[in-house]
C-alpha cells in the first residue's frame, strides 16, 4: 500500500507557485484544522490568560487589559466549598448514572437475545428516548416531578394519602430528577452497544458450554461478560464523559437550585460565569477541569488504542 | 464642579470620584442640587409630547428601530405606550422578551458581547449598580439635563433606584414597595379585640410594629380552627426581604461608613429570632409556596396576615379572592428606635427603563424612557391589566381605572409607602450580597445555624465580597446610598 | 435459548413491555399535555388523558396573536403575550443546524480521507479532536464569549455554525474515518491505473461507496445541532434563537412555566431528530463511539 505522489498531476497549474502551497494531504485536513484552531485552541489559550485575572463585566475593561492575580484564583478555589461540592456531586453523578445505565442495559439486552415477532417494534421503542431533545426530555421530568404531577399522584394512589412532595425544591432530592433523566435518557444507549456486542458473540463458545451443560447465569458470567469486555469498556468510558458534562436537565430541572445544593460541575461554572460574571475565576475552574479531565481520559484511551 | 443649592428638588448631578468626593459628600446633607434648565423647556405635563417630538426630529429623514428587551410579561405594560410612541414619532419599536429571572444577566452579558441587540432595557433596580460599573448603560446626565423637566423626579415617588454614585441611570417604572394585608373582619371583630386586649393591653389594630404583628399572628393562629396567623413567606427570596425590613426597624444600617457590616449586631440578631420565632405562626404552605400560591391562599380567607406587592392586590382585588373589600392595610410594620416609633417601608424589586451604551441611537432610546415614564404616559402603562407594573407616579393614584383595580384604601397606603421606603442594598455585587444572606437565613431557618452564626457567616462574607469589589469604589457608592434613603429614616438609623 | 419454559417466556416479554412503557410514559406526558388547556396543566389531581383537548397551545406557538385573545378571554388569568412567534426559532435552528452540518461533513470527509490515506499528522493525530467531546462545553464556553466579543461574532449565525462545526467535527471525523477504513485501498489503485490521482479516485470510487455511511452522518450531526442548547444559550442575545431556547421563552410572570405551551413547542422540535434518528438507527452505536464499534 504507497501513497500518491502528491505532487503530482493535481498540482497541475504548474510547479512554480504550487510549490509554496502546502503539501496535499495538509490541504486537505486545513479547514478542520483551522476550524478548530479557531473555535478549540485560541480560546484555550485565552482560558490560560483569564485564569490568572479575575475578570469581571463589571470592572468594565476589555477582558485582555485584565489586571492579572497569578494563582489565587486558585488558591481560592480549593478553599471555595462549592466547587468542591459540584466535583464531588458530579463524581458521584456519574458513578450512580453510569452503573444504573449499565447494569440496565445488560439486564435488558439479555432479554432481546432471541427471535420473537414484535422484537423489532420493542427495541425502537426502546431506543425512543435517545431521540428525544434532552431539553425536552428535562422538561418533560420538569412536569413528571411537579408538586401536582404523575409520580406523586402515583405515589399517593400506593400510600393512600395525597402526596405533594416536592421534588426539585427539595436540597437532597431534588438530584433524584435529574439523575432519572439522564438515566431514561440514555439507557437505551447503552442497550444499544451491548446489544451489539451480544449479537456479534462468537456464538460457538455459547453453544458449547450450553452443550457441556453449563447454567445460565454460568455462561453470562464467565463467557460472554469476559467476551463483552472491550464493548463495555468503551461504553463505560463514553457514557462517563458525556455525564460528567451534563448541563441540559440541571438548568431545565434545578439551574443547581436550592441553594447550589444540585449544582454540578457544568452547572457551577455557568452560573459562576453567567450568573456572578466571575469569568476570570471561572475560567481557573475550567482550566483545572480541563486539564484533568483530558489528562485522565488520555490515560484511560491509551489501552483502549492498543485494542484497535 | 460646584453645586447650587435650591430646596425642594430632588436631583443629582455628576459629583467627583475618590476619597474627597466622599468627605465632601457626607457633608452635604441632604443635597438639592438645580440643574440648569434648557432653551426648550417642557413641562412636568407635557413631556411627553415634547420628548415625542424631539425624537421625531433626531430621526427625520432616517428609518430608525429602536428594540426593547423586556422581562416576559410586562409586554402588556410596554406595548400600549411603544404603539402610541410608533404612532407620533413613526419610529417603530421590535420588543425582545427574555425570562422575568434572567433579564439583569442578559444585560450584563452584553456588556461583555456587544451584540446590539436591544436598545432599550429593562433590569430590575437592584441590578442597576452592576449594570452601571460595568458600562453596559448610558450616563443619562447630560440628556437629563437637556430633556428632563423640573419636577420630573419629584413625581416619582420612588427614584432612588434610578441614580449610581450620584449619576442617572435609568428612570423607575414600577411600585414594588411592600405592604402589608390584614383580615378586616377579624380586626374589627368584637370578641377578638377585647381577648387580645385583655392578654396584650394594647387594642387590635393595623401593626405598628413587628412585635405588634408577631403577636397578632400568634393570637390568631388556630390551625386546629382552619385559622392562620399569617401567609408569610419562609422561601429564600422572601425571608431576605423580611429580615431586611425588620432589621431596618430595630434603627441601623447594614453596614458601617467604612463598610463594615452591622448585619450580625444585637439588633441583626434580634430580627432574625424574631422572624424565626414568627415561623411558627405561618401556614404550611409558607416554605413552598410562591407568589401565585401565596395570593390564592390568602385570598382563601383564613390568615390574618400578608406580605406582597401591588400586584397581590391586584388579585386579591378581584372576584377570585374572598377578601375583596375585606381587608385593611398597613405599611410594612417598624420598631421602636430610641422610645419612638420608627416605620422602615422597603422597596424590594423594581424595573428601571434603561439605555444600551451599544445602542446606535442613545438619544432617540432615552427620548422613548423619558416617554414612557412620562406621567401620561406611565398612566396608561400601569392601568392595563395584562401586565405587572404597579402605581410609581403621583398622576396613577388619580386615574379612575387604577384606583378601581387597587382600590382606594389600598392605593393610599401604597403611595405613603413608595414615598418613604428604604432601597435595596444597591451595590455592586448586590446579587452576591444577597445570595449570602439569603443561604444564611434559609440555614437558620432551616435550623442548621443558630441566628447569630447565620449572620456572623454573612458578615464575614459580605467583607470578603467587599474586598473583591473595591473598597474605595463601593464606599463612595454607600455615602451616596444613605444620603438617599428618606429624611426622616436617614435621621433616626446609625 | 428458545427452549425456555413458558412461564419464563412470559416474564421475559412482561419486562420488556414494562421497559417499553417506562421509556415512553415520559414523551407520552409531554404530547398528552400539548393538547391539554390550561386549567388542566398543573392541577390535582393530575389529568392523564384530557377530555377537552385544544389546539391552542401550538396555536400559541406559531400564532401569538392567537395567544393575545386567549389571555384577554380568560380575564387576565393567563397573562402571557409573547412577542414573537416559534417560526423565526424553527428556521434559525435550520439554517445553523443545516450549515454547521455541511461544513462539519465536508470538512470532516477531507480531513477524514487525508488522515486514512496519508497518514497525515500522525498516528495521535485523530485523538486531537476527540479531546474536544472530553471537555465539558461549559469551559470553553467562556473563552468563547471573550473571543467572540472582539470579533463581533456574537449572536450572529456565523458564530453558532462556526462553534456547531467545530464540537461536530470529531463525530466527522472518526465515522467517516471507519468508512473510509471499509473500502479497501485496491479500489482506488485500480482506478489510479486508469490514470487517475488519488483523490480524483477517492471522489469518483471511494466517496460513492461510502455514501450511505456519509448521509448517515450528516444525520446523525444534524441531530446534534439541532438538540444543542448550551452555546446556543450563551451565545445569542435575541437576532437569533434556535428551537432549544425558545422553549424557555414560554414562561409567564404570573403563571410560571407554560406546562401546554412548553410540551407543544417540545413535541413539535422533537419530531425531526425521531424521525432522523430512526433513519439512522443501524447507523447510531457507531456514531455515538467515533466508530470504535461497528455493527
Amino acid at each position: 500500500m504507497t501513497t500518491q505522489d502528491v505532487d503530482g498531476p493535481l498540482t497541475s497549474a504548474g510547479r512554480g507557485w504550487s510549490r509554496y502551497l502546502p503539501r496535499f494531504n495538509i490541504m486537505l485536513v486545513l479547514p478542520a484544522q483551522l476550524t478548530m484552531m479557531a473555535v478549540v485552541i485560541v480560546p484555550t489559550l485565552i482560558i490560560l490568560w483569564l485564569a490568572i485575572t479575575d475578570w469581571q463585566p463589571t470592572q468594565a475593561i476589555a477582558w485582555f487589559k485584565a489586571e492579572p492575580i497569578w494563582f489565587w484564583n486558585f488558591y481560592d478555589l480549593w478553599y471555595d466549598s462549592r466547587f468542591t461540592n459540584a466535583v464531588l456531586r458530579t463524581l458521584f453523578v456519574v458513578a450512580v448514572c453510569v452503573s444504573v445505565e449499565l447494569g440496565l442495559a445488560l439486564g435488558l439486552a439479555l432479554l432481546f437475545l432471541d427471535e420473537w415477532p414484535w422484537r423489532r417494534v420493542a427495541v425502537s421503542v426502546i431506543i425512543l428516548p435517545m431521540m428525544i431533545i434532552p431539553v425536552d426530555a428535562a422538561n418533560a421530568f420538569f412536569m413528571l416531578f411537579n408538586e401536582r404531577g404523575p409520580l406523586n399522584h402515583l405515589i399517593s394512589l400506593v400510600i393512600g394519602v395525597p402526596y405533594e412532595f416536592s421534588w426539585l425544591s427539595h436540597p437532597t432530592w431534588a438530584m433524584a430528577p435529574i439523575m432519572l433523566a439522564e438515566i431514561w435518557q440514555w439507557t437505551p444507549l447503552m442497550f444499544l452497544l451491548v446489544l451489539t456486542g451480544l449479537m456479534n458473540l462468537p456464538q460457538n463458545q455459547v453453544r458449547a458450554a450450553i452443550v457441556l451443560g453449563a447454567s445460565p447465569a454460568r455462561i453470562f458470567f464467565k463467557i460472554m461478560l469476559p467476551l463483552l469486555l472491550p464493548v463495555i469498556s468503551i461504553a463505560l468510558l463514553i457514557r462517563s464523559i458525556e455525564t460528567f458534562k451534563i448541563f441540559d436537565p440541571v438548568y431545565i430541572l434545578t439551574r443547581g437550585q436550592p441553594g447550589g445544593a444540585t449544582e454540578t460541575i457544568s452547572m457551577f461554572m455557568y452560573n459562576g460565569a453567567f450568573v456572578y460574571f466571575r469569568m476570570g475565576y471561572i475560567a481557573a475552574a475550567a482550566l483545572l477541569v480541563l486539564v484533568v479531565v483530558i489528562s485522565i481520559c488520555l490515560a484511560l484511551a491509551r489501552p483502549m488504542k492498543r485494542h484497535g | 464642579m460646584s453645586n447650587i443649592f435650591e430646596g425642594g428638588r430632588r436631583t443629582r448631578r455628576n459629583f467627583l470620584q475618590g476619597a474627597t468626593a466622599t468627605a465632601g459628600l457626607l457633608s452635604l446633607a441632604p443635597s438639592f442640587v438645580m440643574r440648569p434648565r434648557a432653551a426648550q423647556a417642557a413641562t412636568l405635563a407635557d413631556v411627553h409630547v415634547e420628548a415625542a417630538k424631539a425624537a421625531k426630529e433626531l430621526a427625520a429623514g432616517r428609518t430608525v428601530t429602536l428594540t426593547i428587551m423586556q422581562p416576559s410579561g410586562s409586554l402588556g405594560n410596554v406595548k400600549p405606550v411603544a404603539d402610541r410612541f410608533t404612532a407620533e414619532t413613526g419610529i417603530a419599536v421590535n420588543y425582545l422578551e427574555v425570562p422575568l429571572g434572567e433579564i439583569n444577566q442578559k444585560v450584563l452579558l452584553e456588556a461583555v458581547s456587544k451584540t446590539g441587540a436591544f436598545d432599550i432595557a429593562l433590569p430590575a433596580t437592584f441590578g442597576m449598580p452592576d449594570l452601571a460599573e460595568s458600562g453596559i448603560l448610558v450616563n443619562m446626565d447630560p440628556y437629563a439635563t437637556k430633556y428632563e423637566p423640573a419636577g420630573f423626579q419629584d413625581d416619582a415617588l420612588y427614584s432612588i433606584g434610578d441614580y449610581y454614585k450620584g449619576s442617572l441611570y435609568g428612570y423607575q417604572t414600577d411600585g414594588d414597595t411592600y405592604v402589608m394585608f390584614y383580615n378586616k373582619d377579624w380586626l374589627n371583630n368584637a370578641d377578638e379585640k377585647k381577648g387580645f386586649a385583655d392578654k396584650h393591653g394594647y387594642d387590635l389594630k393595623v401593626p405598628d410594629t413587628w412585635e405588634e404583628l408577631d403577636a397578632m399572628m400568634a393570637w390568631f393562629h388556630r390551625p386546629d380552627k382552619g385559622m392562620y396567623g399569617g401567609a408569610l413567606f419562609r422561601t429564600q427570596y422572601f425571608l431576605a426581604w423580611e429580615w431586611w425590613g425588620r432589621f431596618h426597624a430595630k434603627g441601623f444600617y447594614p453596614l458601617d461608613d467604612d463598610l463594615n457590616p452591622q448585619i450580625n449586631n444585637d439588633g441583626g440578631v434580634a430580627a432574625l429570632e424574631e422572624m424565626l420565632a414568627a415561623s411558627k405562626h405561618l401556614y404550611p404552605g409558607a416554605r413552598t409556596n410562591g407568589l401565585f400560591e401565596n395570593f390564592e391562599a390568602f385570598g382563601a380567607g383564613d390568615k390574618f396576615a400578608n406580605i406582597g406587592w401591588g400586584g397581590t392586590q391586584k388579585f386579591l382585588n378581584s372576584d377570585k379572592s374572598k377578601l375583596k373589600g375585606r381587608m385593611e392595610f398597613g405599611l410594612m410594620p417598624g420598631g421602636m428606635v430610641g422610645g419612638k416609633l420608627l416605620k422602615t417601608p422597603y422597596f424590594n424589586w423594581g424595573w428601571n427603563y434603561v439605555v444600551s451604551s451599544v445602542s446606535k441611537e442613545p438619544e432617540i432610546a432615552y427620548l422613548f424612557t423619558l416617554y414612557a415614564c412620562s406621567p401620561a404616559m406611565s398612566t396608561i402603562a400601569v392601568r392595563d391589566p395584562g401586565g405587572y407594573f404597579d402605581p410609581f407616579r403621583g398622576a396613577h393614584y388619580e386615574d379612575a381605572e387604577i384606583v378601581n383595580t387597587y382600590s382606594p384604601e389600598f392605593l393610599a397606603v401604597h403611595k405613603e409607602s413608595m414615598r418613604g421606603s428604604i432601597p435595596d442594598l444597591y451595590l455592586k455585587g448586590q446579587g452576591e450580597y444577597f445570595d449570602e444572606l439569603r443561604v444564611n437565613l434559609g440555614a437558620a431557618d432551616a435550623g442548621t445555624k443558630t441566628a447569630k452564626q447565620a449572620l456572623d457567616d454573612t458578615a464575614k462574607a459580605w467583607e470578603r465580597i467587599t474586598r473583591r469589589m473595591g473598597n474605595r469604589s463601593q464606599k463612595v457608592q454607600w455615602a451616596f446610598l444613605k444620603s438617599s434613603y428618606p429624611a426622616d429614616i436617614r435621621s433616626r438609623l446609625s | 435459548m428458545n427452549e425456555n419454559p413458558l412461564w419464563v417466556t412470559f416474564l421475559k416479554r412482561t419486562a420488556v413491555v414494562v421497559a417499553m412503557i417506562i421509556a415512553f410514559f415520559p414523551i407520552y406526558w409531554l404530547i398528552a399535555t400539548s393538547f391539554k388547556p390550561y386549567d388542566q396543566w398543573a392541577s390535582w389531581p393530575p389529568v392523564w388523558l384530557t377530555d377537552a383537548p385544544t389546539l391552542q397551545n401550538y396555536r400559541i406557538v406559531f400564532f401569538p396573536e392567537a395567544a393575545r385573545e386567549f389571555a384577554t378571554a380568560q380575564q387576565g388569568s393567563l397573562d402571557y403575550k409573547v412577542s414573537g412567534s416559534a417560526w423565526k426559532a424553527f428556521q434559525d435552528s435550520a439554517i445553523i443546524s443545516t450549515f454547521a452540518t455541511l461544513f462539519s461533513v465536508m470538512f470532516g470527509t477531507l480531513a477524514a480521507y487525508s488522515i486514512v490515506r496519508f497518514r497525515t499528522g500522525g498516528e495521535n493525530y485523530p485523538f486531537q479532536f476527540l479531546t474536544v467531546r472530553m471537555m465539558p462545553p461549559i469551559a470553553v464556553v467562556v473563552p468563547i464569549v471573550a473571543l467572540f466579543s472582539i470579533l463581533r461574532l456574537s449572536d450572529t449565525y456565523f458564530g453558532l455554525i462556526l462553534a456547531y462545526t467545530a464540537f461536530t467535527l470529531p463525530f466527522s471525523i472518526w465515522m467517516i474515518r471507519s468508512f473510509i477504513e471499509e473500502v479497501p485501498l485496491e479500489l482506488e489503485g485500480a482506478a489510479m491505473v486508469h490514470g487517475m490521482s488519488q483523490f480524483r479516485a477517492f471522489l469518483t470510487v471511494t466517496l460513492p461507496l461510502i455514501k450511505g455511511g456519509v448521509l448517515a452522518t450528516a444525520l446523525f450531526i444534524f441531530i446534534l445541532n439541532w438538540s444543542e442548547f448550551l452555546f446556543a444559550l450563551v451565545l445569542t442575545a435575541g437576532n437569533v434563537i434556535t428551537v432549544t431556547l425558545q422553549v424557555a421563552n414560554y414562561v409567564s410572570a404570573s403563571s410560571g412555566k407554560l406546562y401546554g405551551v412548553q410540551a407543544a413547542m417540545g413535541t413539535i422540535s422533537t419530531l425531526p431528530v425521531i424521525l432522523f434518528g430512526y433513519v439512522i438507527q443501524r447507523h447510531l452505536v457507531r456514531g455515538l463511539t467515533f466508530g470504535a464499534i461497528k455493527r
